[in-house]
């Protein structure tokens, strides 16, 4: 009996120090030490958009190189070297939210950085903003992000957004494609909608070109009735606002069918492996002739090969991160990410706090991202809340990308 | 006599624990107990059906999408007060327990285990394709400041769970379910009447299911399709196994283990750190390691020391 | 009338494939009552296994047979070393153990090949074949023909061989089949490395179409339980009818019933086993069984 009441109080005690233990409370400036700068992100590291999982691991690799320089007898920026974590959420918005709360009040991280995912990062939003924590170069391309700039500015993006990109295409079939009768895949979420916005944009008057516009869930098992339909409404240009998977499927579906119409193909799903991979599984005549648009250095392609930015690309992915593809574009955006991250880092002062990141991430001016084409811009300034919005069309030749074209601004 | 004494005492002491706790734990632990407990109120529901029922089911991560989506519409789209819409959110995911009980009478075992495997998944397609209502893949953005009153409020829920729960167990409902699962053909034989018993159990343990979904999106101040993937309902059923099915107190290490497994699992240890991959893989062996060594979980394996003694 | 042909041969062809799961799945249930929830990603498993065969430089056909050797003996390895221990005990917890497997072996692909999405080489070339001014493509004429070649043997093994006569022995009645010096145990081992067989065929044929990603057979799987429930779980034959039966229908309904758009697939397809649950649980070939008090 005795033993009873003893075990029980036993048990108590033991669980009333664990949980007593986290109660200790935190002190000092979150995040930023006389050394150490922490930033955070989550990202997809399971679950269906896993493929995006190598992004956080390039940028761990950049991180780990720059810590390594020493610049003008210093490591880091101003002394501080940068301690990045990346945590999975399976791009489930509820983990999203626990995980970033977890960066921010468990372990104290200086400000968000490239956190993956247009949900994720909405759902983490109003959070952030409340907390006055960065939420920098959101790994989204979403418009809504620099549109929504004064309603949340501890917010900002990173990359081109969807609508932009579309625009690009719009431009170029009203100008280059006039005969053109226009079908469209996408995805039924945001992502895809923002493109089509975008094209109708791009399109202007010839908007009713459009001559069918076909809609597939993230949960579909193959996009093979969609792409059938479109064939069927007599379209010859091809839009295809689908990620990796399901773009891929389409050139295998229309070569399948025998259809060769003018592609277009988002940037998410057109890096060189995917349409090596495209053109595995359709043929060199499907895929000959797709049009993407680009913003980052291509690392298959040989034009580079002396570049002194994907030199350097390639000497820390085989230091670093060996266990990544080098030859897969998410990397070479990851870096460019990073690379972004450190000016802003060290634009914010020799004392930084949040405040003064964001400061500088508003008043981002530079020209030399090595990680990006020649020429393209990371900027933002306080009428422009986006920092990439560059890019040009290229063009897939005999298995690999050809750009042409001038810069086009979406 | 002296059974019920310590039985009093360890409740006192769990509610003093859970208060004391409230006002000393640092905002994030308090959001994770938060959840902890939500998840509690879950796996409480389905115990109710799986353990004293003895009905399978794989889906209560689709009832905890209705009672999300409820909280997140009445709150984020009619702008109706966030802890109001709990209790709503419980009633409105329990009609469609027993809607769904109804048809699921004919079911036993496997089968069941099918259909309500098939429900979790086809709710996440069913949100998106009535975007209308459910805002589609982008989701409903809840107007709330998520803080300090998740932690108050889930223990507040899982402790109104447990006396109902009690209460619906030790009566003529609770022998009913017990008979149920023990053996349907004696209970018909005895004048039970099954199908409105397990309708029952449908509705009640989606209630539970539903509310702690409204916990969720208040926790979250987000819900969209990919809030409630099928994962959740096969690690609530985890859950339940690990607390030990037919007993109730078991549920809080059921809902610990399902909570903070994902994030030890991701930690460093001593400079070897899983793949973040890894926690499937920890769940998965646990899971199968505790049906092994200790098939009626952690009630169980407490029960036996506490006999031993 | 073009467009209802192809998306016909279409529906047979992700048929074939769901039939080749679904079959995997009868199989296991036949003998033993069990739902397998893992077979979805123990076919994904072996088709990795496949497809880093042939990364090592092994040639596709070598490659396949081999893999269809090692599922083999995975499948056997699973019911012998993780299922065997709970054989005697109640349904729930072998479903139980059948998820826990499941939720490991989707986390172990992606742990050791990562999330990366892989080509992988198709058994059949791809081109279209034109038949009376109807593109049909070859890939798809071929899967549907190894799906019913599958069955053939299938079929042919049982019924022929002394083998599959102790298996069937097994299943229907395990103690008699003791008695008569069967040993059950391994026939059940043996329905095991058959259904792994099946899934990795099912994972080989749909690869080359979907693309290797570990999440790959999990909507196949949701499919092939759809498949399986309406042919009859009890019902080899019924598990190839209703999983041709139910491509098509997926493909026919998508096309030319408007309502349902194409998020709604999945959910028809659920419905239909809901359906069949309710209204015929043995389905289209299945007996009804009576429980004896």
């Amino acid at each position: 009996m005795r033993k009873r009441v003893y075990a029980l109080a036993a048990a108590l005690i033991a669980a009333l120090a664990v949980l007593v233990g986290m109660s200790a409370g935190a002190g000092g400036t979150p995040g930023v030490t006389s050394n150490l700068i922490s930033i955070g992100g989550t990202f997809p590291l399971s679950g269906p958009a896993s493929s995006y999982g190598t992004i956080p691991q390039a940028e761990a690799a950049y991180f780990s190189w720059f810590n390594a320089q020493r610049v003008g007898g210093k490591r880091g920026a101003f002394g501080r070297q940068i301690a990045f974590q990346y945590l999975d959420d399976g791009y489930n918005p509820a983990q999203t939210v626990q995980l970033t709360r977890q960066l921010v009040e468990s372990a104290h991280v200086f400000a968000i950085f490239n956190s993956l995912g247009t949900e994720p990062n909405q759902a983490v939003r109003a959070y952030l903003n409340q907390a006055k924590v960065p939420q920098a170069l959101v790994a989204t391309g979403a418009s809504e992000w620099g549109v929504l700039a004064k309603q949340y500015p501890w917010t900002i993006g990173y990359q081109p957004t969807y609508v932009s990109e579309a625009n690009a295409y719009g431009q170029f079939i009203a100008k280059k494609v006039p005969q053109a009768k226009i079908g469209v895949l996408y995805q039924n979420d945001s992502y895809g909608k923002d493109y089509i916005a975008g094209l109708k944009l791009g399109l202007g008057a010839k908007q009713s070109q459009i001559v069918d516009m076909e809609g597939y869930e993230v949960t579909a098992a193959d996009v093979g009735s969609q792409i059938a339909k479109l064939k069927a409404s007599g379209a010859n240009t091809l839009c295809i606002f689908a990620t990796p998977k399901f773009s891929i499927q389409s050139f295998a579906i229309a070569a399948k069918l025998g259809w060769n119409p003018i592609i277009f193909n988002n940037s998410v799903s057109a890096t060189t492996t995917l349409m090596t991979i495209a053109t595995k599984s359709s043929s060199a005549q499907t895929t000959n002739g797709t049009i993407t648009a680009t913003y980052l250095k291509d690392p298959t392609d040989p034009k580079w090969d002396n570049d002194p930015g994907m030199k350097l690309y390639k000497k820390i992915m085989a230091a670093y991160y060996p266990k990544g593809n080098p030859n897969d574009q998410f990397n070479v955006y990851g870096m460019s990410a990073a690379w972004t991250m450190i000016k802003a880092l060290q634009g914010a002062g020799p004392n930084p706090t949040r405040a003064s990141l964001m400061k500088a991430l508003r008043s981002l001016n530079y020209r030399d991202n090595p990680f990006l084409l020649p020429g393209i811009k990371v900027q933002t300034g306080a009428r422009d809340a986006f920092p990439v919005q560059q890019q040009q069309l290229t063009r897939w030749t005999d298995g690999k990308f050809v750009n042409f074209g001038p810069l086009i601004t979406g | 006599m002296r059974g019920t004494a310590i039985r009093a005492v360890a409740i006192a002491g769990a509610v003093a624990l859970v208060v004391v706790l409230g006002f000393t734990m640092t905002d994030y632990h308090q959001y994770q107990f938060g959840i902890v407990a939500y998840y509690a109120v879950a796996i409480l529901g389905l115990n109710i059906l799986t353990g004293y029922t003895g009905q399978i089911s794989l889906g209560n991560g689709a009832f905890m999408a209705i009672g999300g989506y409820t909280t997140a519409i009445l709150c984020g789209h009619h702008h109706i007060g966030a802890l109001w819409t709990i209790p709503v959110a419980g009633l409105v995911a329990g009609f469609f327990g027993l809607l769904f009980g109804i048809p699921a009478l004919r079911l036993t075992g496997p089968y069941l285990a099918l259909a309500t495997f098939a429900i979790a998944v086809a709710v996440p397609s069913l949100a998106k394709r009535f975007d209308h209502f459910t805002g589609g893949s982008s989701g409903i953005i809840l107007p709330i400041k998520t803080g300090h009153y998740l932690y108050w409020v889930s223990w507040i829920c899982v402790a109104i769970g447990y006396v109902v729960a009690w209460l619906v167990l030790r009566g003529r409902t609770g022998r009913a379910f017990r008979a149920v699962r023990d053996s349907e053909v004696a209970a018909v034989s005895s004048g039970v009447n099954l199908a409105s018993y397990k309708t029952i159990a449908f509705g009640i343990s989606a209630a539970y299911a539903g509310v702690a979904g409204a916990l969720l999106a208040i926790g979250a101040g987000y819900t969209n399709p990919d809030t409630f993937p099928v994962t959740l309902s096969l690690y609530l059923l985890i859950g339940a196994v690990v607390a030990g099915l037919g007993s109730l107190w078991g549920v809080i290490f059921g809902a610990l283990f399902i909570e903070y497994l994902p994030i030890y699992a991701q930690k460093t240890y001593f400079g070897f750190a899983f793949s973040k991959q890894a926690p499937s893989v920890v769940y998965g062996v646990v899971l199968i390691l505790i049906m092994l060594l200790i098939p009626s979980g952690v009630a169980g394996l407490a029960r036996r020391l506490y006999l031993k003694s | 009338m073009q467009q209802f042909l192809q998306q016909v041969v279409s529906g047979l062809a992700s048929g074939g494939i769901y039939a080749s799961l679904a079959l995997a799945l009868v199989l296991i249930y036949r003998s033993t009552e069990v739902i397998n929830f893992a077979q979805g990603e123990m076919a994904t498993f072996t088709t990795y296994v496949a497809w880093q065969i042939i990364h090592w430089g092994v040639p596709y056909w070598a490659a396949f047979f081999l893999t269809l050797g090692v599922a083999f003996v995975f499948g056997v390895a699973i019911e012998r070393v993780v299922i065997r221990p709970f054989e005697h005990g109640p349904v729930l917890t072998v479903v139980i153990v059948t998820i826990g497997l499941l939720v490991i072996l989707n986390g172990l692909n992606g742990w050791i090949w990562t999330a990366e999405i892989k080509a992988f080489p198709s058994a059949f070339p791809t081109r279209p074949i034109n038949v009376a001014g109807v593109a049909f493509s070859l890939q798809d004429i071929g899967i549907i023909l190894v799906s019913l070649l599958a069955v053939l043997c299938l079929w042919a093994f049982f019924r022929f061989t002394k083998v599959g006569l102790a298996m069937r022995a097994a299943a229907v009645n395990p103690d008699s089949a003791r008695l008569t010096g069967v040993r059950v145990g391994w026939m059940l081992a043996l329905g095991w490395g058959l259904a792994s067989m099946l899934g990795a065929l099912s994972g080989l044929m749909v690869a080359p179409i979907v693309f290797l990603d570990p999440n790959m057979m999990q909507v196949v799987l949701i499919y092939a339980f759809a498949a399986a429930v309406l042919g009859g779980l009890q019902s080899p034959v019924g598990a190839v009818v209703g999983g041709l039966i139910l491509g098509v229908m997926l493909n026919l309904l998508g096309t030319y019933v408007h309502a349902i758009t194409p998020e709604l697939r999945l959910p028809v397809a659920l419905a239909v086993l809901l359906g069949v649950l309710l209204v015929k649980p043995s389905g289209l070939f299945g007996r009804a069984v009576v429980r004896k008090v």
